[in-house]
């Protein structure tokens, strides 16, 4: 039929469709009919406009299972980068498909035809993320410094290189294949000689919360002696040599307050180029 | 909605739908502005927390231009947005420039004034002051983007500047530690170039970066008496210079190919880190009372870690209701260098001591998924991964001619099965309960996951006027062996609900709670004895509360109210001390938990002058309080006024 013959009964729809991603496979003009305007979407029309009207007689997203969404815009969209591991990806698996985060007409934000601001949409259902957001120490996503796909790939990420390639899902790479802190955290990217192994092995959240924490520098302890011995504490079968990670030696009174403070003297925690101790 | 700080305004300004200026449609608005800031209390825990200071800024702006035929000239697509120009501590600019089928032009350039006193725990301070200045930019350029040969160009460059304090240990490994005076210098260029070949329904997409990594921060320090006023161990001057330069080539490759009922992706990736070092420090200072000790430490040497990770992933769709995914996983990571560690030392002999090392990962996976849509409401997942991760590492020296050789090896099993059912017993409610348990034979480290579960909820309702999602989640942890024990156990029970009775008035209420529970077996050293069988024991108790209101008055003002309210109430403890249960040391007693208080309340009246223009004004309150320590408290009256206009 033509998108020409929709804008008559949907006008709204039409007036701005110019501003919508989608205009340009109209635009081209060189796209198969069902890759492009309305019908590429929602299907032939001729029944729909014989019914004069109805969500019965064509594709209507509102009506569709969270699978056919999906595997009707993968259509034009599943071969990217971003989208290859969507059909594995957490929220897949939740029934959370494209229009729980996109709206193809109505689309407050200029660009991914957002349903709505990125952080309002994610704290929509991670209401947990957004409390985490709210502590005293965090990365900067309320302030608009950063927002949530600096980290997460919402589609889906490949396995990740740290931890048992498990979990997280979610989590983007950077550099092809790293961790997605060291985007920005590129002094503790290393490579080191003298590694820090939980780093590269377990990743930064062996000791960090990345989204908020009431501990300075996002640590998961208020206090360091205790985030450090918890590993460092020598018991059998744990660490590289499997006969467990170095132990504070009998120099180190944890009774005094000088001790206390491992990283005034072990600075180098993420990984040292001088010292096996990371002391420089 | 998220409760962002009171400034910039949310309220629109102008038309919805812009104006049309020849063959383009012009949606635009700027905020321009006064915010103000005063703090009482503690400054430094207001900057690392807050950070907002008194002066002019460009609150936001925001700017589209869209050809309305598709066909503009030079390009079809404009977008601007800015965020806090001017001086706030978070900027943020885009722009977007699009030609239909031509090109694709995304730059982004963002600031953070970064504040970190050194806080260490509650009301404690650390050494490790941070006062950088830290900007990024991040540049992607697009070549015929709709066609089946695309063409990717990308630059981002990021730089950390400004002063920062360390610490050192120096002369005796019982000696003395210094606070000294660091100067920040970082920066990091990547340059990306890539590639996409559409041919016969398959898919090739590849790019090749080049990041460079730049530090030369230098160190130094005058007459410095240390931490320890009764060590005799003292520093006359100290200086550091420390050159590092990383270098990190990468390639990634990218396969896509979909047909009806299967589609294939494969990804193969390499990164070849690399960073070579030198390090010249020099010490003059008191290793003894009366024994001037002048020491030199020079390192120099080269590091690699080549990262190889690839993965592919099979998707069947044997039906429309059924997907099942297959992905196998192999990472392989090769961490290797060599150094040249010499002392030159007035005091004791020169040392000389070559360090070679290597820690290798290798990591293969393989997880099978299996999404099944049962009936129209009822639908399930399951999945099972086995993971295989195997450790290697070999530490080798040579000391006085002597060489030390110290290899091993350990191999990390893990599976873990997961499981889900959603249920949409009428349109509008959405219910998902899933969990995963896993179980690890040789974890790395005694907090990381070993015998786990995670069970978790997640209801959402939306009806007009109602929106109301709630979750909870539950994850334990056991990875207790013999002679130790670990267990953590994570609750989250979350609660968020909407209501927009009528076009002038919306309600947004959520709460939160956030608890950790963590006992740990440590051993360690104090007072001449050796302590074992304590225990490290973490509470963490933390409600979050948001609450915001938003009022339409008659078109005539819009009245914006919003309270966030954060308590850790710890374990319920009065004092810091404790019941002595865990460690028989005071210091681990006092933090087993933190219990504080962080709330912000906020209000924002904007009032529409014209069609075009509005003004605001706005004021924010933030209050922080530690329980048992109060150096670090502080309360803070901020706010703005501002104008809002679209021309």
């Amino acid at each position: 039929m033509g998108s020409n013959v929709c804008r008559a009964c949907h006008p709204d729809i039409w007036a701005y469709f110019y501003k919508n991603p989608h205009f340009k496979s109209i635009a081209s003009g060189k796209e198969p009919p069902d890759h492009t305007g309305c019908e590429g979407c929602h299907g032939p029309g001729l029944e729909h406009i014989r019914a004069g009207g109805g969500k019965a007689t064509i594709i209507a997203f509102s009506e569709l299972a969270p699978n056919n969404i999906l595997n009707a815009c993968l259509r034009c969209h599943a071969e990217s980068v971003s989208r290859a591991n969507i059909r594995r990806s957490s929220h897949t698996l939740s029934d959370v498909v494209c229009t729980n985060c996109h709206s193809i007409h109505k689309s407050p934000v200029p660009k991914f035809l957002l349903a709505a601001r990125q952080i309002d949409l994610c704290y929509g259902c991670h209401n947990d993320v957004r409390a985490q957001f709210s502590l005293t120490f965090k990365h900067r996503v309320n302030e608009g410094f950063m927002v949530c796909t600096d980290c997460h790939n919402p589609h889906g990420a490949p396995p990740p290189t740290w931890r048992m390639a498990a979990r997280p899902r979610m989590v983007d790479q950077v550099f092809a294949n790293e961790e997605a802190c060291l985007k920005c955290h590129a002094e503790k990217r290393g490579p080191f000689l003298y590694e820090h192994e939980p780093v590269r092995v377990d990743g930064c959240e062996t000791c960090h919360y990345p989204h908020g924490s009431t501990n300075s520098r996002l640590l998961r302890r208020p206090v360091v002696f205790t985030l450090c011995l918890e590993c460092h504490n020598g018991v059998d079968s744990f660490g590289r040599h499997n006969n467990g990670i170095l132990t504070v030696t009998p120099t180190h009174n944890l009774a005094s307050p000088i001790y206390q403070n491992c990283t005034t003297c072990h600075v180098r925690v993420h990984g040292s180029n001088a010292d096996a101790l990371f002391m420089r | 909605m998220a409760q962002q700080p009171i400034a910039p305004t949310n309220e629109p300004v102008g038309s919805t739908h812009g104006d049309n200026v020849s063959d383009y449609n012009i949606v635009n608005s700027f905020e321009t502005g006064y915010r103000f800031a005063t703090v009482g209390g503690s400054i430094d825990q207001y900057r690392a927390t807050v950070n907002y200071d008194d002066g002019v800024r460009l609150l936001s702006s925001f700017l589209t231009v869209n050809s309305k035929d598709g066909h503009g000239k030079y390009f079809d697509e404009i977008v601007l947005t800015t965020l806090g120009l001017g001086n706030d501590p978070y900027q943020n600019a885009t722009l977007r420039i699009q030609k239909n089928r031509l090109y694709r032009l995304d730059m982004q350039w963002r600031l953070n004034d970064y504040f970190n006193p050194g806080l260490r725990t509650g009301g404690q301070m650390g050494q490790h002051l941070l006062d950088t200045s830290y900007t990024m930019q991040d540049d992607d350029f697009t070549l015929f983007p709709q066609s089946n040969v695309r063409f990717f160009l990308g630059y981002s460059r990021a730089n950390q500047n400004g002063p920062a304090l360390s610490s050192i240990q120096l002369f005796s490994t019982q000696g003395n530690q210094f606070p000294i005076f660091q100067n920040v210098r970082r920066v990091y260029n990547e340059y990306r170039l890539g590639n996409e070949v559409r041919y016969r329904g398959i898919r090739f997409n590849w790019m090749h970066g080049w990041w460079d990594f730049k530090e030369d921060s230098g160190f130094s320090s005058g007459l410095n008496a240390g931490n320890n006023p009764q060590s005799p161990v003292t520093l006359t001057n100290f200086t550091r210079i420390e050159p590092i330069h990383g270098t990190s080539p990468y390639w990634r490759g990218n396969l896509f190919a979909e047909r009806k009922h299967f589609a294939v992706n494969g990804r193969i990736t390499y990164n070849a880190g690399q960073r070579a070092f030198a390090l010249n420090e020099n010490a003059v200072g008191n290793a003894a009372i009366g024994f001037m000790t002048a020491q030199q430490i020079l390192t120099e040497g080269n590091a690699s870690r080549p990262i190889t990770a690839g993965n592919l992933l099979l998707s069947l769709f044997p039906s429309s209701k059924l997907t099942i995914t297959n992905e196998t996983t192999v990472n392989n990571i090769r961490i290797d260098g060599n150094s040249v560690y010499s002392v030159f030392n007035n005091a004791t002999e020169t040392l000389n001591y070559l360090a070679f090392e290597f820690l290798g990962v290798r990591t293969i996976a393989n997880e099978t998924t299996l999404n099944y849509q049962l009936r129209p409401w009822l639908s399930m997942f399951g999945g099972y991964q086995y993971s295989d991760r195997q450790i290697r590492s070999n530490e080798a020296s040579i000391f006085d001619g002597n060489v030390f050789v110290s290899p091993s090896q350990q191999t990390n099993i893990l599976h873990e099965g997961q499981f889900g059912v959603r249920v949409r017993p009428m349109k509008p409610l959405s219910i998902l309960l899933d969990g995963s348990i896993g179980r690890a034979n040789r974890p790395l480290t005694p907090i990381a996951e070993r015998n786990y579960q995670i069970l978790g909820a997640r209801v959402h309702y939306k009806v007009k006027p109602f929106v109301l999602s709630a979750s909870t989640r539950e994850v334990y942890n056991v990875n207790s062996v013999t002679l130790s024990s670990y267990a953590s156990h994570a609750r989250t029970h979350s609660v968020n609900g909407t209501w927009t009775p009528r076009e002038w008035f919306s309600l947004d209420a959520g709460y939160t709670k956030l608890h950790l529970n963590t006992a740990g077996g440590i051993d360690f050293f104090a007072m001449g004895q050796f302590l074992t069988g304590q225990q490290s024991l973490y509470i963490s108790n933390l409600h979050v509360g948001t609450l915001t209101a938003h009022f339409d008055l008659h078109k005539r003002a819009d009245f914006f109210i919003g309270y966030s309210h954060t308590q850790d109430t710890g374990d319920g403890r009065a004092t810091a001390a404790g019941p002595g249960i865990g460690s028989t040391l005071p210091a681990f007693q006092a933090a087993q938990t933190f219990p504080v208080r962080y709330l912000s309340p906020m209000a924002r009246l904007s009032i529409p002058i014209t069609e075009k223009v509005r003004w605001n004004v706005g004021y924010q309150y933030y209050g922080y309080n530690e329980l048992f320590l109060n150096g670090e408290n502080f309360r803070a009256n901020t706010g703005y006024t501002s104008m809002l206009w679209s021309f």
